[in-house]
């Protein structure tokens, strides 16, 4: 991919547009002004982040589950991120979820796959579905994109319950063995939690690491302005595939990870709501922030403990949460923990 | 197997749930129209109107007709004080606009699920017998819905095309900024545009609310299929919406005659992403996004 890029990103940086200019100002002043403090706040930041981190396994189970959830939820999430970033915003995110789980699930039982295995075919299956389809819907502006994907997630959701002879219909699958890796069986929450975790954070470190090259800041771009992307030579379409099938296959991951570790899944796991839920952590941990999914998933899920046996209480709080960030706090938590925002995402 | 009879009825239900499609996905169109805005909380206004149906008829003994005509008040109401206290900030914001909406669904469907439960009520059937319309034998309730639903569309009509309200309303749905130099004011016609969108949604519920049951999940499905409507009648634009409203009503009850119902809604996203490809900016209407 890399390559691929390589004589853009000469002609990028011989005539920077005025977006991409403005972005490198932007970076660079930030960047000037964190240095004097950079090293000091960074080492402190770490250590607070490696002690939460570590925090979970000394906490007992009920945390622990909280948070591999977190965990998966932070790698899913960054998946719609990631599509976000490219300038569409997926109402189906649900659908790569559940492919990812009914994927890792079914290839392992059906063709005696091992779970890993299973596991990455489940993965490239969803990227693929992602890229085809995403050929054909990418060309969508805005809200069209917005209504094809929620019908899709429909659609997955019917077919899954549908399909009763392969995925059980609405019974779901149940007694899902655990993931295992050369003998090593993640069969128990300490276990999990570890890897649930190193995806997680490598997940917000791919992104970070992403949105800081020449392909990550070409995806900016797009999202910015697709037509002054597109004159000054990005291919937007292929960008938008690209990072459709990135986030796509993010969202999978998080499914294969839902599915090993709860060991049950059912199309009812994978509704609308499923996918409102992704955008609401979207939206409330800051759309505009590359750490935004991590703080979202790590503040909303937690939340359903709070008002456990009323869920319809915790629907409303999500839906006056959704409302409220908007109109008041549009950045996110996100924009409240960097006291510096740089103003053309402040929007 | 008699065809005649068969294809008789499954144009009478085609038609009757192709009006349902057509009324809410005109209400939806509409609301886009005016506010740029995706309505997600559109299925949740049409279980509204259910509701405050089922509460009119069943509680207070209302007749079925007035229940239908104050459900829509009740709900227009409520729609434009929503769309002035929430959405005002948003008007014009397409992605933020529409997530805010999300957030009201969820409000309002839960608020729902607390007030009546998660059981499905029924209101009683508003007629009895059968009357038989070219060989086929309907039963007169669901003649009385398309009545009903015919009557509120062409009231809809006249409104719109006739009346002082309608027109500035169709020029802020044409160009608010050339609308407010001609005098009409926009402030005005944002909550009023929502409202009335909303308002055909409630219709919407109350009129079938007899035929199908109530419940707060009612609205999903409805507002699933307006999607897939407004995307084929390009959004924005009603009289796509209205013809792309009845033909997949149609087009659904035939297939059914055919195919199980899931294996038709997965033929209909089939047809409607190779719709959307060949004509992207609607197949009828003038889509405007």
């Amino acid at each position: 991919m890399e390559h691929m890029e390589h004589p853009r990103l000469g002609s990028l940086r011989v005539a920077p547009s005025p977006l991409e200019g403005a972005h490198l100002a932007a970076q660079q002043s930030w960047f000037r002004g964190r240095s004097r403090m950079a090293s000091s706040a960074a080492l402190g930041l770490a250590a607070v982040g490696i002690l939460c981190a570590a925090w979970p396994w000394s906490a007992g189970q009920f945390v622990l589950h909280l948070a591999i959830l977190t965990c998966i939820n932070i790698v899913i999430v960054n998946g719609l991120s990631l599509i976000d970033r490219c300038g569409q915003l997926s109402f189906g995110h649900s659908a790569p979820v559940a492919l990812g789980a009914y994927g890792a699930v079914l290839f392992s039982s059906a063709w005696g796959l091992g779970t890993i295995s299973a596991a990455a075919l489940a993965l490239i299956v969803a990227g693929g579905v992602a890229c085809l389809l995403g050929w054909v819907i990418l060309r969508l502006r805005g809200v069209y994109f917005v209504l094809v994907t929620f019908a899709f997630a429909e659609l997955v959701r019917l077919v899954l319950l549908d399909a009763v002879s392969v995925t059980g219909g609405a019974n779901g699958i149940a007694a899902i063995p655990p993931l295992s890796i050369g003998g090593f069986a993640f069969d128990t929450r300490e276990r999990f939690y570890g890897l649930a975790l190193v995806l997680a954070v490598a997940s917000v470190g791919f992104m970070v690491w992403l949105f800081s090259r020449p392909l990550g800041r070409a995806m900016t771009a797009v999202a910015a302005n697709p037509a002054l992307a597109e004159s000054t030579g990005l291919n937007v379409l292929r960008l938008q595939i690209v990072a459709y099938m990135g986030g796509s296959a993010l969202g999978a991951l998080g499914g294969v990870l839902t599915a090993r570790y709860i060991g049950f899944v059912s199309p009812e796991s994978f509704n609308t709501s499923t996918s409102v839920a992704f955008i609401t952590m979207l939206v409330i941990g800051g759309r505009k922030s590359l750490y935004g999914p991590l703080l979202g998933a790590l503040v909303l899920t937690p939340l359903p403990e709070l008002f456990r046996g009323a869920v319809q209480t915790q629907h409303i709080f999500y839906g006056a949460a959704l409302i409220l960030i908007l109109r008041f706090l549009p950045g996110g938590i996100a924009s409240i923990l960097s006291a510096k925002i740089p103003p053309e995402t402040a929007k | 197997m008699d065809w005649n009879l068969l294809l008789g009825q499954a144009t009478v239900n085609g038609l009757i749930v192709g009006l349902l499609y057509l009324l809410m996905a005109v209400g939806f169109t509409l609301v886009f129209g005016v506010m740029r805005m995706v309505n997600f909380a559109h299925g949740e206004f049409y279980m509204l109107g259910g509701f405050v149906a089922y509460a009119l008829v069943v509680k207070l003994a209302v007749p079925f007709l007035l229940a239908v005509a104050l459900s829509f008040v009740i709900t227009t109401v409520i729609g434009s004080l929503l769309e002035w206290l929430i959405l005002k900030p948003l008007r014009k914001d397409e992605l933020n606009g529409m997530i805010v909406t999300i957030g009201l669904a969820l409000i309002l469907q839960n608020l729902a699920l607390m007030m009546f439960g998660a059981d499905p009520v029924s209101l009683p059937s508003i007629a009895v017998g059968t009357s038989t319309l070219l060989g086929v034998a309907v039963a007169n309730s669901r003649l009385y819905v398309v009545a009903f639903a015919i009557v509120v569309l062409a009231l809809l009509y006249v409104f719109l095309r006739h009346s002082r309200m309608g027109r500035g309303l169709r020029a802020v749905v044409e160009d608010s900024e050339t609308a407010s130099i001609q005098g009409v004011r926009a402030r005005f016609y944002y909550p009023l545009g929502f409202g009335i969108g909303v308002g055909l949604a409630a219709v919407g519920g109350a009129l079938m609310a007899p035929l199908f049951s109530v419940s707060p999940f009612m609205g999903q499905t409805p507002l699933l299929k307006a999607f897939m409507v407004v995307i084929l009648g390009g959004l924005g634009s009603i009289p796509g919406a209205a013809i792309a409203g009845l033909c997949l009503g149609l087009l659904e009850s035939y297939s059914s005659l055919f195919l199980s119902s899931s294996t038709a809604d997965m033929l209909i996203f089939v047809l409607v992403i190779v719709g959307m490809l060949a004509f992207p900016r609607g197949l009828i209407g003038r889509g405007e996004a």
